[in-house]
């Protein structure tokens, strides 16, 4: 125990209780049980950190499809809402009717060329990051 | 006990284990397991969980051997680490759930079971220091642990002097404010009881 300077506030009672303890002797096996699990952590593989750059793509990938996505919901929404003042001037000009069908059905081919390539992207990437492993 | 720990050998048992002799890690083992099972029986007082959790210290520090940087001393890093690891495993699984205000005091002790009264009575208040909040509770522990020694605590804290001391005024307090009869008791009269448990030291 350390000498108190005279500045040191003094908790007499409460310094001899707790600064006095009965030592702790560890049991007999703790040494031996503490090098056997350091032996295991030793032989132990460090684990694999995350491939990064190889991931890199892949998540630019998927970011850039997100980003698009979010763009074409709000682009869907802003339709939508549109929409609404559009039917009025369709009421008045059947000719008008058809050309939200036809252009549907172009948007429908866009959307299943863009999946197409996607998969096709997917397939190509996995293909380079498994590498020549022949897993693919 | 500390004292003839010799900084050189752990510096020596280091080297060597960073060269990839795990076995030179015995040495640290076998000179820090009774300080590091006694810290961490302060944190917990449980035999069983304080030997697991001094355990874990261990290995945290062997995973971590690289990253002591040698500008403190080994046992600081090692203090501090096993710290760490004691403090997360109680903020895990808590040990003491109870409030200070709950914590029974003892009552006025019966002359002929002086001595049994009187260590019980001290065992009451040292498990009172588990009640206490978590940040005065740490600093009591290694304020006591370290032999009353504040830089010490405050370098295995990792906190300034200035705040230990102030956590470490504030735990007291409250110790005192929930156990008002060791105001009352003067030193003298406690030395018979305690004089056993000095010897042990």
């Amino acid at each position: 125990m350390k000498p108190k300077t005279n500045s040191e506030k003094t908790f007499g009672a409460i310094d001899e209780i707790l600064a006095i303890e009965d030592e702790l002797i560890p049991s007999s096996g703790f040494l031996a049980a503490t090098m056997e699990r350091v032996r295991e952590e030793a032989v132990t593989p460090k684990p694999i950190p995350f491939p990064w750059l190889r991931a890199l793509p892949g998540i630019v990938l998927v970011a850039v499809v997100l980003g698009w996505c979010g763009f074409e919901l709000v682009r869907a929404i802003s339709t939508v809402a549109r929409g609404n003042s559009a039917a009025t001037l369709q009421a008045f000009s059947p000719a008008l009717v058809h050309w939200p069908v036809a252009n549907a059905h172009l948007q429908d081919v866009g959307w299943v060329a863009m999946a197409l390539g996607i998969a096709l992207f997917s397939w190509l990437l996995s293909r380079r990051l498994a590498g020549g492993s022949g897993l693919l | 006990m500390r004292a003839v720990t010799s900084a050189e050998e752990d510096l020596a048992d280091v080297n060597r284990v960073l060269a990839g002799e795990v076995q030179a890690f015995e040495g640290i083992v076998r000179r820090w397991q009774g300080p590091l099972v006694n810290m961490a029986w302060r944190y917990c007082r449980d035999r069983g969980r304080a030997e697991e959790m001094a355990q874990e210290a261990f290995i945290r520090a062997w995973r971590g051997l690289a990253g002591w940087r040698r500008e403190s001393s080994f046992s600081t890093w090692l203090f501090a680490l096993a710290a760490n690891v004691f403090r997360t495993e109680l903020a895990r699984i808590p040990t003491v759930d109870v409030p200070l205000e709950d914590v029974a005091e003892p009552a006025g002790p019966a002359l002929q079971f002086h001595g049994l009264a009187k260590q019980q009575s001290d065992d009451r208040v040292r498990r009172a220091v588990l009640a206490l909040p978590p940040r005065y509770r740490e600093a009591v522990l290694l304020y006591y642990f370290h032999e009353m020694d504040v830089a010490q605590a405050a370098r295995t804290m990792k906190l300034p002097e200035g705040t230990v001391k102030a956590r470490l005024a504030r735990g007291r307090d409250l110790l005192k404010k929930r156990f008002p009869h060791l105001n009352e008791e003067s030193a003298p009269a406690m030395g018979p009881a305690i004089g056993p448990e000095k010897e042990a030291m």
